[in-house]
Parts: structure tokens; sequence; C-alpha cells
């Protein structure tokens, strides 16, 4: 579903992603993980089209993106959830979740797509006249992710989807990562929270230094014994 | 009963300039750009209706649709023109293209109609309530101008275009992300702040000639109320407006115009000195 060879990407002169290949297949929930720095948020940032890549390709669905404009690959069909969330913060829940729906591709099927992600979500319709800046970071993560889903995205991209929130609302995170994936959606998600992220994964990079250090099925990374004992502290 | 009379007045005033600085504070929002040529774009109005309605006798009101359905174009021309291949450029040289806008639009209006003062001579009656002499001109611009900003309302609060001129003024780089092309954005933003200009030129018609000069005070004066507010903070330019018709109108009866002028210029400075973000802006944004 989406192809990444030989990537490499930066700001200015500095190399970030330094000839990074993955894949993600349909249905599939796949987990970058690694360090801070490591080049995960670049990585999203250069599929979603926001930053454009030196060298190397990016395919989504056989038709190739790398280079097009952000509005142009939402119509395609990726979707991404920024760190933090990054909601519109002086419009209400309803609004940002409008504009979620903004893509000529998906914005009639509005009222269909709010009640689906309210199934999800119940709090979007519990808030949905409540000012975005004003919810707390557990609450803001969800409508995020609410309004990723309201483009109707195959790709959801989550980006350090449990960055600055508290373990108990991580959890519930993940629980809402894992019933995506079970709605059949394809999920690629970097994350620091090694752990969490690996239990709903079903294959892992690790980046390092912008360097795919390792990649493979859940089993093997957690039986690798160099990552057992850098990233698991067995 | 004087100064109640002068307030009064103020705030119906208060009705255009809220308009007129509205459309600033769009384009500063949604482009990050002070439209220096603004009140230019108001005197172009100005002339348009005079020249449809007195030189070609073509019923004022339609004149006046006619002119603000001009200068909105007239601003999209300046955005593909001037403002567009300027996005990336640094503030100064948008500020400087945009002052280039103003000289341009400045001298063709005195090559073309002269320096002298020309006007469309509407007699619109003085109306006594109460106690209260109420200028029909200024109950007309407010009128006008709250319609115009109830129906802006609408639009940036229910449509998606206009709810993605509220996201883009808060986070560009995700308003990218949902979908929306920034340019068109960009481009409906200029249409509509020139559409404002163009209904603040008609609700000037009764009260103002026009001169080639005429635009300048006015580019400064939305700005004053632009900053008085919060830069990009619509609310706070919306009160912003009435703030400052009421102290021109009131030091107006009570002194005389141009002490008005200086009171209003004063509040500026001490706005800037006291709390630069504006009355409701928030600091450091």
């Amino acid at each position: 579903m989406l192809k990444i060879e030989g990537l490499h990407a930066g700001y200015g002169g500095f190399e970030v992603l330094r000839d990074v290949s993955i894949e993600v297949g349909a249905g599939e929930t796949v987990a970058v993980l690694g360090p801070n720095g490591a080049g995960k948020s670049t990585l999203l940032k250069v599929i979603a089209g926001l930053l454009k890549p030196s060298s190397g390709a990016i395919h989504f669905e056989n038709r190739r993106i790398d280079g097009k404009a952000p509005y142009e690959i939402v119509e395609m069909g990726i979707s991404l959830v920024p760190e933090g969330g990054r909601l519109f913060p002086e419009l209400t829940v309803y609004s940002n979740l409008m504009m979620g729906s903004f893509n000529k591709r998906t914005r009639r099927y509005f009222k269909d797509s709010l009640e689906e992600v309210a199934s999800l979500f119940p709090i979007i319709k519990q808030r949905k006249n409540q000012v975005a800046g004003l919810m707390s970071g557990g609450e803001r993560q969800m409508v995020a992710i609410a309004r990723a889903l309201m483009s109707r995205p195959k790709l959801l991209m989550l980006d350090e989807p449990s960055s600055g929130l508290a373990p108990k609302i991580v959890a519930s995170i993940f629980e809402f990562v894992k019933e995506i994936k079970d709605r059949g959606y394809s999920v690629l998600m970097v994350e620091q929270t090694v752990k969490k992220a690996v239990n709903v994964a079903d294959h892992i990079y690790l980046l390092e230094s912008g360097r795919v250090e390792f990649h493979g099925k859940k089993e093997d990374f957690l039986e690798n014994p160099k990552i057992k004992r850098s990233y698991l502290g067995i | 009963m004087l100064i109640l009379n002068s307030v009064v007045n103020g705030v119906l005033f208060g009705g255009v300039l809220a308009l007129m600085a509205f459309g600033m504070n769009l384009m500063f929002g949604v482009v990050q750009i002070v439209h220096l040529a603004y009140g230019q774009f108001i005197m172009v109005g100005l002339y348009l209706v005079y020249v449809l309605a007195i030189l070609y006798h073509v019923p004022l009101l339609l004149s006046c649709a006619a002119a603000t359905a001009a200068v909105a174009l007239l601003s999209i021309l300046a955005y593909y023109l001037v403002v567009k291949p300027l996005l990336k450029a640094p503030p100064i040289n948008q500020l400087l293209a945009l002052a280039g806008v103003w000289m341009v639009l400045e001298n063709a209006c005195l090559a073309l109609f002269g320096a002298t003062y020309k006007g469309v001579q509407v007699v619109l009656p003085v109306l006594h309530v109460g106690e209260l002499y109420i200028a029909a001109s200024n109950l007309i611009g407010f009128v006008v101008g709250l319609i115009t900003l109830a129906m802006l309302y609408l639009f940036l609060n229910k449509t998606y275009t206009g709810v993605a001129i509220r996201a883009i003024a808060q986070d560009p780089e995700i308003t990218g992300i949902m979908g929306v092309n920034p340019r068109t954005v960009y481009l409906v933003t200029f249409a509509v702040g020139g559409a404002l200009a163009g209904i603040t030129a008609a609700c000037f018609v009764p009260v103002y000639s026009v001169h080639p000069h005429f635009g300048g005070a006015f580019t400064l004066l939305a700005f004053i109320i632009v900053i008085l507010g919060g830069m990009g903070n619509l609310l706070g330019g919306f009160i912003g407006a009435f703030i400052i018709g009421v102290v021109t109108s009131v030091s107006s009866t009570l002194l005389n115009p141009e002490i008005g002028q200086i009171i209003v210029l004063l509040i500026c400075l001490l706005i800037i000195i006291i709390r630069p973000q504006g009355l409701l802006g928030v600091r450091g944004k």
C-alpha cells in the first residue's frame, strides 16, 4: 500500500533521514520506533507532504506521491495525526472535525463520517461546541485522531500519540489505536514508548540516527537480543 | 445631551469602521500581510461610485453594488500580481510592494480625476429621536456594517471555506494536511477583503467627498483599530472600531476634529507601549 524506497530528507544542509525504506501493507499496523531525534517525525512529515525529500521515492497504491502538496496527499487517502494533536485551538470541536472532512473526496460524507467517528469517540458529541484549546491533553489527542479519521483515510499516520500524556491516558489511547486497527484501517505510527506500541503493531521498524537499524515482525523484534537489552530492558 | 448625542453617532459610525477594519484584519490574520493599500481600495470604490452615478447616471444603489464588485476584483488582481509572487519573500518586501500599489492607485486617480474633491451629493436627513440628533448616513452605515459582519460571521463559522480561513490563521501547516490548498484560501480572503473595502466605500458615499489622497488616512485608521484590538483578532477589531468611533465623535464635538485625530493616535501609541498585543490579543502570537 505504502512503499518508501531509499528516502533521504533533512532540513537545510542537515540530513535527518538516510536511505530509509519502509513498507506498509493494506490493513497492517506498522510501528516505527526509535529514540528522540532519530527522524521519526520527519519521516511522517515527508510522507504527508510537509517536507520535500532530497532523494528517494514514495509510492502509495502504486502512485508516486513524493513532492506532492499536502492537500493532494490527503485527497489520496493518507491522514496524519501530528504530535500533540495540533487541533485548531480557537475552533470548536465540531469545526475541527469539519476541517477533517474538508477534502473533496469525503466532504459529502460528513454526517456519516461523524457518526462513525463518534461511535469510537463519544466525547466528540458531548463536547462538540467546546473550543479545542480549552480541552485536556488526552481529550485533544482523541479529537485529533477523530479529525484525521473524518478524512476517511486508507492509511492513518500517528506521530507520537502518547507524547506528553499521563500513563493511564496513554493506555486508553493505545486501546483506541487497536480499535481503529480492528476496523480495518492501515496504521503507521511512530513512537518512543516501545512496549505499548509493540503490542498493537504487526511490523516494527527501528530508526536510529536516521537509518533503519532493524525491521521485521513483532516476534522477531521481541526476540532480538540487542533490542531486548537496549529497548525493552530485559 | 451633547455628549450622549455624539456617543450615539460615534457608535453608529463605529459600525462602518468595524467593517473597514475587519477586511484589513482578515488579510493580516490569514496571509500575514499588512495591507498598506487598503484605504486606496476604498478610495477607488468612491471614485467608481462617482463615475457611475454622476458621469454615467447609473442609479446610486446599483453604482455602489458595481463599485463593490469592482474593488473585490481589483483586490483579486492585486493578489495575483503583487502578493502571490511574494508569499515566500520577507515581510518587508510584501509591505513595500503594497506601498507601491498605494502609490500607483493614488497617482492613477490623480491623473484621471485631478486633485479636486469629487463626490456624489446625497443629502440625507438628520433624524430626531427624542432629544437625539442622528445622522441618517451614520445609521445606514451602521446597519449595512452590522448586516455584512453578521453574514461574515456565518460564512466564517458555517462554510468549509470560511472555517478554513479561520483555521489557516491559527495553524497554516496543519490546515494543509486537512486538504486545504492555502493559495485558494488566500485568494478568497483577498476577494472578501476587497469586497469589504468596496462596501465601506459605499457607506462613505453620503459622508465623504473623495480626492487622490483620501486613502492614506483610512489605511492608518484601519491599522490603528487592528492594533487596538490585537492583530488578527477579529472580535478585538470589532470592539476597537466602536472605541475609535466614539472617541473620534466625542472629541470632535467637545474640542475639534483635529484634536480627535491626535487623541486616536495617542491611544494607538499607548496601546503599543502598554499592551502591544492589543485588547484581546495574546502575547507572543
